[in-house]
């Protein structure tokens, strides 16, 4: 019953709140019990169901990876909810927000519980078209803009996990997404599914090529629907992937080097861009894509084989968690700095100091410990380069730090109110803080058992309190921060030349390229349409000659005197009869 | 007379009567029309229901009448037949409804509702046909009887449309009877479901089998609007939107689709047709049907005629279905039938009360309609994103099945032109979503015609809720024991039964 509470409740909020009188002050709370069983099926172990009556047959279960992000995607929601509520209070159209919220949060769940293909991409298409309408909420040009392309992208994503549904359905002879790693993996066209997964898929992780549409969309949306896009639904595709992913049960050194080369690629490539960016938004969407990166990363780590998949992939989904928490954390702490004032501007700055922290890997946060289970797995693998890897890891820590740092200090700019006020959406914001007992200690989300097979002999505790660790994590990290009092004391010249009204690269810079390139090809291609468009018009068409043929003089004359008598319906009815007749005597 | 066969009759007989009756009514009797309209049709529901309770208790319904030594009119209940009567007889009640609201005022009301209820008759007859023959009988009365539905309106543009519309049903119509002729001289009289007669010449008369094949797919390919016979259903648009939606989305259309499903599993059966290579040529033209249809609709802005482009191109989701191999594309096919139906009539039931409320003919005029008209856009965007084939919606379980189907008979080019038309469709039913529900309405001083409680006429508003509830229904309960797929499931398997 649990189960069904998970998807049934937040659709019942999207409809509450639709219909909601306007200044009513119950949309918090409903979104905040919409996410409760959620967040209960997260941390409590449920029994597996089946309905058989559902879609085309559901079951629904959770494994360790897919309960982590559950757990997190419950918690953003809920205080994402709680935040919207509070946020869009005054807003004129904030029914119609809610209602997609609440969908996209009912299709989220869903998805996360879904054990079985047909309810998978139900739930999948609910929160990606629900979502639809989070981008386009505020209606501006950007916003439509950044719908359409979101759009776009969504539905191309869709058509490839769809074929690459119905291959592996069929391969594996079996409804259940748990069966298609393994028919993928004895399948003789199982790398031809997987590649059509990992594009799908990676429309909605934001992985290289097809990351374009998120540093527009995600922004674009209000503050609550861009913490749950880049916290919570960005790790939908994630979760995609681990289904399409057979981890452990191969060796394919090609995409293994493809795709780990791809996500270090996105992890430090979506920095540069980032830096350049002059929205605080934009900024955290790029690191969303960085920090995506580093999961696809260690996705294709598994797929060079050594690792069986129960122990890399609950690794990459709690480095997920802790990116989701924090990331939402910054997010919805876009909306405080012009809001908040007096004392409570140190909370707000430690916060979201600690949620910086927490991406770029600091000491005592969860991102330190998570990087560092991530760690384990380079030093035990032998896929070629990966010393160059493990390098290229520790120089993420750097850039993560360069980005969000650039990120307080476009927040910084933002101009504080003149008396000590707060808003009242500070709450939530500091509920989520809060939570972040869990996202500093996020490996306690693992069993002790999966733990030290992953990290070894040593205990939990001396785990947590190494000092090596520790300094492993902070030297990136001080470097960094070093450097950059460094520049900003000496106050070097190039400083003045940083973007500051318009990013130097815009939002979405791929697009750009592909538009370019549109523009290159759209005349021919136009003149293409139009030559074949005349062609279906043209005197050889089918349609046209059969037409031409009843518009002929002579057939309308016979037909239209004929016709005279047609019109007439009383005619029509005799009509029948002597049809009725004839046929009778024919056979006859 | 048996019981059981009197109910077969019955079933005809309760559209029958109520259609002679009404042409004997006078024009202003509009409460005795809709009594016995609804009568009728309620009537004909109940029946069909009591039918198919029985069937499912084991019983069976045939009724067969002599006319001449081997030839005979017979009704027979099997599980397809009843699947098809069942949707329309649903259908004729759902959209009797509709037309009393749409045309309520309107003249030549007693023509209207006499003609629609005998197309009923017939379409109901289609499905309860047990042999060659009679599905053939009740197949031209189809025609006939639409014709002065089509005309309804009695412009010149509505003559002229009619007028297409005649050529080619009765060009069909001919060529199938060629068709049928071919048959009975070289197999005799056919009931549905012999396909040992089929299977037993083949060997030898593979060239005049293959012949009759053809020319009874043509026939039955003018219905089914397949490319490059499918001109007159775009034309056929002028006619009043009940009309557009039950026959053009349902009746007619589908008594094509339900012919071809007929003549390749009942008739030939699929072991003949896959041995003689009868089905590839139906795939490619089906195929491009599909991809064909879309582009049009693409382009089209007057919302009836983007919508028949669309019906041209998923009807031909079902002759795809059929042309492949394989118990899982049998099922999408037949499911199709159902889920097609639905998903459609509803979007003609939107585009009629969009047309009646409003006045809005165009795609382009219909920015912020949603706020407008809630429960009828409400109800368009959930048959529109079953089209797309996004689930949970009834055209996703279609999709599905026949996306699984082509994989299985690995005809991969299938799955692609399903991807393509999933993109396309999604690329001309989208924006009439984006229109009506993130576009501000454009300040006008149209006034809505109907000032009542709710957004249109509650007669208008009913039919579409069901039937959008209905496309939700079908796919959201699609692994029950009583939804259309489950029906489809065992029709497919029975089709499979005697292959190894």
């Amino acid at each position: 019953m649990i189960w069904l509470l998970v998807i049934i409740l937040p659709l019942l909020a999207a409809l509450l709140t639709a219909f909601l009188p306007a200044g009513s002050r119950n949309a918090p709370t409903i979104f905040i019990f919409a996410s409760l069983p959620a967040i209960w099926t997260g941390l409590v172990e449920v029994p597996e169901i089946s309905l058989d009556w559902f879609i085309l047959g559901t079951h629904f279960s959770l494994d360790t990876p897919r309960r982590i992000i559950l757990l997190l995607t419950g918690i953003l929601w809920a205080s994402s909810g709680f935040f919207a509520g509070l946020y869009l209070k005054e807003d004129a159209r904030n029914s119609s927000f809610y209602f997609y919220f609440g969908t996209a949060m009912a299709g989220n769940f869903g998805l996360l519980i879904a054990a079985d293909a047909a309810s998978f991409y139900t739930f999948f298409a609910l929160m990606t078209f629900a979502s639809y309408g989070l981008v386009i909420h505020s209606q501006t040009h950007s916003a439509r803009q950044a719908a359409k392309v979101y759009l776009v992208m969504s539905i191309i994503g869709e058509l490839f996990i769809i074929s690459a549904l119905f291959l592996a359905v069929q391969s594996a002879g079996s409804m259940l997404l748990a069966d298609i790693p393994p028919a993928l993996a004895s399948a003789s066209n199982g790398p031809f599914i997987f590649l059509l997964g990992l594009i799908g898929f990676g429309v909605k992780v934001g992985a290289i090529p097809l990351y374009f549409w998120l540093p527009l969309a995600h922004p674009a949306a209000p503050v609550p629907a861009s913490a749950v896009l880049s916290g919570a639904m960005i790790k939908a595709g994630l979760v995609g992937w681990m289904h399409f992913t057979p981890v452990g049960l191969v060796t394919w050194p090609s995409f293994s080097l493809l795709i780990v080369s791809l996500g270090f690629t996105a992890a430090l490539g979506a920095v540069i861009i980032g830096l350049l960016q002059v929205d605080p938004k934009t900024n955290l969407a790029y690191s969303s894509i960085s920090q995506m990166g580093l999961m696809t990363a260690f996705l294709g780590l598994g797929l060079y084989g050594g690792f069986p998949a129960g122990i890399i992939l609950p690794a990459i989904a709690l480095y997920g968690f802790n990116h989701g928490t924090a990331k939402a954390l910054l997010f919805l702490g876009t909306a405080l700095p012009a809001k908040v004032g007096g004392y409570w501007r140190i909370l707000m700055w430690l916060g979201l100091g600690l949620g910086v922290l927490a991406i770029a890997g600091g000491p005592l946060t969860g991102g330190l410990w998570t990087k560092y289970l991530l760690k384990t797995f380079l030093g035990k693998t032998n896929l070629p380069g990966i010393d160059f890897f493990s390098y290229l890891l520790s120089l993420s820590a750097i850039t993560t730090t360069l980005l969000l740092s650039r990120f307080l200090h476009l927040l910084g700019q933002v101009e504080p109110p003149k008396e000590n006020k707060i808003p009242s959406f500070i709450l939530p914001w500091i509920f989520l803080l809060f939570a972040g007992g869990w996202w500093t200690m996020s490996p306690t989300l693992l069993s002790s058992e999966l733990m030290s097979l992953i990290i070894g002999e040593e205990s939990m505790l001396s785990f947590f309190w190494n000092p090596i660790t520790i300094w492993t994590a902070l030297w990136p990290i001080l470097l960094t921060a070093g450097g950059l009092v460094v520049i900003f004391t000496l106050k070097f010249s190039f400083l003045n030349r940083w973007p500051q009204e318009k990013p130097q690269i815009p939002a979405g810079d791929f697009l750009y390229i592909l538009l370019w390139l549109w523009r290159k090809i759209e005349k021919p291609f136009q003149k293409a349409m139009a030559s074949l468009q005349s062609l279906m018009q043209s005197r050889q068409s089918a349609e046209k000659i059969i037409n031409k043929f009843i518009d002929n003089k002579k057939t309308i004359q016979i037909s239209s005197s004929a016709e005279a008598l047609l019109r007439r319906w009383e005619v029509v009815g005799i009509s029948f009869f002597i049809f009725f007749l004839t046929l009778f005597l024919f056979l006859r | 007379m048996e019981m059981n066969s009197l109910l077969l009759l019955l079933i005809l007989i309760s559209s029958l009567i109520p259609g002679i009756v009404i042409l004997l009514l006078e024009e202003k009797q509009v409460l005795a029309r809709n009594f016995l309209n609804l009568f009728g049709a309620i009537a004909k529901v109940v029946l069909v229901a009591w039918v198919f309770a029985g069937y499912l208790r084991g019983e069976s319904y045939t009724f067969i009448f002599g006319l001449a030594p081997d030839l005979t009119f017979a009704l027979h209940i099997d599980q397809l037949g009843l699947l098809f009567a069942t949707l329309s007889s649903v259908l004729w009640l759902v959209t009797t409804i509709y037309a009393i609201g749409y045309l309520k005022g309107g003249k030549h009301q007693r023509r209207f509702f006499a003609f629609f209820s005998l197309c009923v008759t017939s379409s109901t007859g289609i499905a309860l046909s047990g042999n060659v023959l009679t599905f053939f009988v009740f197949y031209e009365f189809l025609t006939l009887s639409t014709y002065p539905l089509v005309v309804h309106r009695g412009d010149d543009k509505a003559v002229e449309a009619g007028r297409t519309y005649l050529w080619y049903t009765i060009g069909g119509g001919t060529v199938l009877f060629l068709g049928v002729v071919g048959l009975f001289v070289l197999a005799g009289p056919i009931y549905f479901g012999q396909t040992e007669i089929i299977a037993s010449l083949a060997p030898e008369n593979g060239l005049q089998l293959t012949i009759v094949f053809f020319l009874m797919l043509s026939g039955l390919a003018v219905k089914a609007a397949i490319f490059p016979l499918h001109g007159w259903l775009p034309i056929s648009m002028v006619a009043p939107a009940p009309v557009s939606a039950l026959l053009h989305a349902v009746a007619v259309v589908k008594a094509g689709a339900f012919g071809i499903i007929r003549l390749v599993y009942d008739i030939y059966g699929v072991q003949t047709s896959e041995q003689m290579n009868l089905l590839t040529p139906l795939a490619i033209f089906a195929g491009f049907t599909i991809i064909y249809g879309s582009v049009k609709a693409f382009y089209q802005d007057d919302f009836k005629k983007r919508l028949a482009y669309s019906t041209i191109s998923q009807l031909s989701y079902i002759a795809l279905g059929v042309a492949i191999t394989g118990v899982l594309s049998t099922t999408g096919a037949i499911v199709h039938l159902v889920h097609q139906g639905i998903m459609k009539i509803t979007m003609f039931f939107a585009a009629g009360n969009v047309a009646e409320t409003y006045g809005y003919y165009r795609i382009s005029q219909l920015n912020g309609i949603g706020r407008r008209m809630p429960i009828t856009m409400v109800a368009f965007t959930i048959a529109a994103f079953g089209m797309i084939g996004l689930p949970p919606v009834a055209g996703f379980v279609s999709k599905w099945y026949l996306g699984l189907g082509a994989v299985e008979a690995e005809t991969y080019w299938v799955v692609l032109v399903l991807l393509a038309s999933s993109a396309l469709n999604a690329a001309y039913f989208l924006p009439i979503v984006y229109r009506a529900w993130f576009c501000e309405p454009e300040p006008s001083t149209i006034q809505p015609r109907c000032s009542g409680r709710w957004e249109t006429e509650a007669l208008l508003l009913i039919p579409v809720l069901l039937t959008g509830l209905f496309s939700l229904a079908a796919g959201l309960f699609a692994a029950s024991t009583n939804s259309p797929l489950y029906f489809a499931r065992e029709i497919a398997d029975r089709f499979y039964l005697h292959l190894p």
